[in-house]
């Protein structure tokens, strides 16, 4: 088949493909779309049992294309959406000791949450960030939100409006600039919060919608670390939790927990030993592990499944890849 | 002398009476001025005896931002449990009017004021909370913080920064007179030879310095490995290209191959399109850099700097054209996948080290070798109080004890 | 118009993920588009936030940002070719405060009080550890130690000292390893999001 066939081809398939998609969404028959337990895992085993047969072509040496694999993928991540299965989160050590630092606090509790993270990210950090304001919201804890990266507290801002729909939530009755506030992006980096260490208003003279930090009922007397009594970073790079325990932490005595991207989850785990952090949430697991404890069921749970089936996939790939690595080896050496 | 026997009983009732009424009218007006606002008419009147010896000092190693507080609590509190219900803390300033600023649980034996300003005075008075009202202790001596320009907590941070930084200015100093062994990297020669390789076949080489900006330390040893391998891409006379994420970083990228062309002697082939400046968006400099690799097809590609998630798609990609790719980060979470997917990859460190031992600076070569003597106290200090610690709590030997408390005591920032 | 843009954001996640077939029309407009939306996004938010919001805002309460503000201005004179030198002061002063700022700073947090923490009895105080924490300790102690070595440049990796430099590389591995799985997660998470929105926001199939 030609080159110039091929691509007409995939643009035919992806027409008629996002034509049978406008269709489904106007008509309404796919809103909801659900496979039964039995389906499910006949899908599951299908799986399986094609990657069983990769394996063996592998063995016969006949390799297959990289795009398989990005198929494999999609497919693991998408198909446990439909699925009627679910999976059993266990609470590790560093949430339990995160959840419990937080649950500590009595009502009237300043907590500064850095959203030191962007779209990109939002995946992982958003569930947290959720389950963060409905935990403080809901136990009267008074939020004060900034960031260190441009787009954190518009990521902020979205997390708290989707919260303020809960019932619970909405009861309250909460006031920006008395329960909560917004002071928004400051360039600098760690200088940032060196200079927080000393004086907010110096850094955030005005919230993130422009009225002056003295008009902030919340803020009006919070002068630096010290009027804060919980820390929690939400952070996918830098600057972000290294910085913040390295400042924040280690000069002020900060108490503080951390939200972090899986990538970035590793390189601190030793502030935890070491106690400079009181917990970490590790990407989706950890927002699935902190909805858990929190009592709320988010999108951290709701994709548990997606992200154990796609971890199944890359484990069997990788077994693919050795087989057909050493398999390749050995035939040079022949 | 009064006697009572000696006078009409009426008369002597009648001074007791007076006498009673005085004595109980003085009583009460003293309570009311002991115990302001306490209800006395109560007959389960809970009395505590108030805080004791309070004492306002100054805060140690502050901006003149803040007193401590330091009293004995009220003996009822440490008799009986539940009788004291909290402690408040009052705050006169200047000699004003007294307000209350903090309550604490019982138990509580200081406090720490912040927020204070080192041009007032400030007195303070301790109250003891019962069910019945307060009871207060005598306000302190009024007191202003002071500013202190030395943190004498952190003096052992301080020696051993000056003797790591003594030690490489030392170096810095002798490599200037003679060259400094530091030992072979794996893959540097790789360099030389990934150059030559685009040459030969007669595409370009891409750079990419990181995404960080010019105050990583990272994007700054990547440039200087940029400086040495743009004189040979001068004098191969290969095409270069390096698309950046900073603007700064274009700024002195442009500079570094400016003048390492001038040094190699082409300075006609220098021009400002080699370094474009794309955009601070990670993902959107990164879905550029993929499109102009799989357009362009570079030869050769250098990862050097400070990378994050970018890593995976960038190294990838580069692999996927079947680049010669030369990687190095002393980010943790992206050398997995330079290990995985890259011809040759600098180890953390070894990004700094390839850059001092390629730049033949003999500031970057005297860094490196000041930083060696900073890694071996480490090691050194891991080695005997791992070894004392363990001997010291399985053996009780006191002598490995005063060691562990040495060395804890020195390396503590707590 | 919240219609309309999400139907605009799952032509553009399509089409970056076209990608993964191969380079096409399709990913080059949506790249394109990407790169200058986001450089003249963060032009419009450090415009607005940062010399609008927090100086032209600000000044009056912290006259330091007038210095802060002339090393800015210096930054410009590169446009002026003749004077273009000058716009080297501003950046020796931020690689100048910035090395200092992070010596302190990583000195303390990653250096003095890392050792502090592996300075721990293998056994446990009294011998009080299980198995699982003394293989732990010894792990963390060896692994810190040997790491140290591999990274230890002036002096050849040969006889015992390269035997523990290769204990250290070894070490490394198992770490990169690990770090490996982490961003495995990390990518997936991200992938899930975008196909909940494909899925969930745009078609509505999740409920």
């Amino acid at each position: 088949m030609s080159t110039r066939l091929k691509e007409m081809l995939v643009v035919a398939v992806m027409t008629v493909f996002f034509v049978i998609m406008y269709w489904g969404k106007v008509d309404g028959w796919m809103t909801g779309f659900q496979f039964s337990f039995g389906l499910s895992m006949t899908v599951v085993a299908l799986i399986v049992v094609s990657l069983l047969v990769i394996l063996y072509l592998t063995l016969q040496g006949k390799m297959i294309g990289r795009r398989v694999v990005f198929l494999y993928v999609g497919i693991s991540v998408t198909l446990p959406f439909f699925m009627s299965l679910s999976q059993q989160i266990k609470i590790s050590p560093e949430v339990q000791t995160l959840y419990d630092g937080i649950a500590e606090l009595p009502p009237g509790s300043v907590v500064l949450s850095a959203f030191d993270y962007d779209p990109p990210s939002a995946p992982e950090l958003q569930p947290m960030a959720e389950s963060f304001f409905r935990y403080c919201f809901n136990n009267d804890l008074k939020v004060i939100v900034i960031g260190l990266w441009p787009q954190g507290p518009q990521q902020a801002n979205m997390a708290i409006e989707k919260v303020m729909l809960d019932e619970s939530i909405a009861a309250k009755n909460l006031q920006y600039g008395i329960d909560y506030v917004n002071l928004g992006f400051q360039t600098g980096n760690e200088f940032v919060i060196q200079r927080m260490g000393s004086d907010f208003k110096s850094m955030f003279p005005t919230d993130y919608s422009g009225t002056p930090y003295d008009e902030l009922p919340l803020v009006k007397n919070v002068k630096n670390f010290s009027n804060i009594d919980y820390g929690f970073n939400f952070s996918a790079g830098y600057p972000g939790t290294v910085e913040w325990v390295q400042v924040a932490v280690d000069r002020y005595g900060l108490k503080m927990g951390a939200g972090n991207t899986a990538v970035q989850a590793p390189q601190c785990y030793p502030y935890i030993r070491s106690g400079q952090l009181i917990g970490i949430l590790g990407g989706m697991n950890g927002a699935a592990e902190f909805e858990l404890l929190t009592g709320t069921v988010g999108k951290g749970t709701k994709f548990m499944l997606s992200q154990s089936f796609a971890h199944m996939i890359v484990i069997a790939f990788i077994i693919i890849g050795n087989v057909a690595y050493f398999r390749g080896g050995r035939k040079r050496k022949l | 002398m009064f006697n009572c026997r000696r006078k009409s009983n009426g008369l002597c009732l009648s001074i007791f009476i007076v006498a009673a009424i005085c004595s109980l009218s003085v009583s009460v007006k003293a309570q009311s001025e002991t115990i302001d606002s306490t209800v006395v008419t109560d007959t389960n009147l809970v009395v505590a005896a108030p805080p004791t010896s309070v004492i306002a000092s100054e805060y140690k190693y502050d901006d003149a931002e803040a007193l401590e507080l330091s009293w004995v609590p009220s003996i009822d509190d440490q008799l009986v449990d539940g009788l004291v219900l909290a402690y408040r803390v009052y705050r006169a300033t200047n000699g004003g009017e007294l307000e209350m600023i903090e309550e604490l649980t019982p138990g509580n034996n200081n406090f720490t004021d912040h927020d204070l300003s080192g041009d007032s005075s400030y007195s303070y008075v301790v109250a003891a909370v019962t069910v019945s009202g307060e009871y207060s202790s005598n306000a302190t001596a009024a007191i202003s913080p002071e500013r202190e320009w030395l943190n004498y907590e952190k003096k052992w941070l301080f020696l051993i920064a000056l003797f790591i930084t003594s030690a490489i200015m030392y170096f810095i100093r002798t490599a200037r007179k003679k060259k400094l062994f530091v030992r072979k990297i794996a893959g540097l020669e790789a360099i030389d030879d990934a150059v030559g390789r685009a040459t030969e076949m007669g595409r370009s080489i891409l750079f990419i310095p990181g995404i960080q900006d010019m105050d990583d330390v990272q994007t700054l040893a990547g440039l200087t490995i940029l400086g040495r391998i743009a004189g040979t891409i001068a004098e191969y006379d290969t095409k270069l290209f390096m698309p950046v994420s900073r603007s700064l970083v274009m700024t002195a990228a442009r500079e570094t191959i400016k003048a390492s062309f001038q040094t190699a002697g082409r300075p006609d082939k220098y021009h400002d399109d080699i370094v474009t400046y794309v955009t601070d968006e990670q993902f959107g400099y990164v879905a550029h850099v993929d499109g102009i690799m799989v357009r362009e097809k570079p030869a050769t590609v250098f990862l050097l700097g400070a990378f994050f998630a970018e890593s995976l798609i960038l190294a990838e990609t580069g692999n996927s054209i079947g680049a010669i790719q030369i990687a190095g980060t002393a980010r943790p979470a992206q050398l997995p996948f330079f290990i995985a997917a890259c011809d040759f990859t600098l180890i953390g460190e070894e990004l700094f080290a390839a850059s001092a031992y390629l730049s033949d600076e003999p500031r970057a070569l005297g860094s490196l070798k000041g930083q060696d003597v900073g890694k071996a106290l480490a090691m050194f200090v891991i080695l005997i109080g791992v070894l004392a610690t363990t001997i010291a709590s399985a053996w009780h030997v006191e002598a490995m004890q005063t060691v562990v408390d040495t060395l804890s005591s020195v390396f503590s920032t707590k | 118009m919240e219609h309309f843009a999400i139907w605009v954001a799952a032509f553009l996640t399509m089409g970056i993920f076209s990608f993964l077939y191969k380079d096409n029309a399709w990913y080059k407009l949506c790249e394109a588009i990407f790169v200058g939306i986001s450089a003249g996004y963060w032009f419009v938010t450090l415009f607005w936030d940062n010399i609008y919001g927090k100086f032209w805002v600000g000044k009056g309460d912290d006259s330091m940002l007038y210095i802060g503000a002339f090393l800015g201005l210096l930054m410009l004179m590169r446009l002026v070719p003749k004077i273009g030198w000058i716009s080297r002061w501003p950046l020796a002063f931020i690689v100048g405060a910035t090395a200092g700022f992070y010596l302190i700073n990583y000195f303390s947090s990653n250096v003095m009080r890392q050792v502090e923490d592996t300075i721990m009895p293998l056994l446990g105080p009294d011998y009080s550890a299980g198995a699982y924490d003394i293989i732990g300790n010894i792990v963390i102690a060896v692994g810190t130690f040997s790491g140290l070595v591999y990274f230890f440049f002036s002096k050849e990796h040969k006889g015992a000292f390269g035997a523990t430099a290769k204990v250290g590389i070894f070490f490394l591995m198992i770490t990169f390893g690990a770090s490996f799985g982490y961003t495995v997660m990390s990518r997936m998470s991200l992938l899930i999001g975008r196909l909940d929105f494909l899925f969930g926001d745009w078609l509505g199939m999740i409920k």
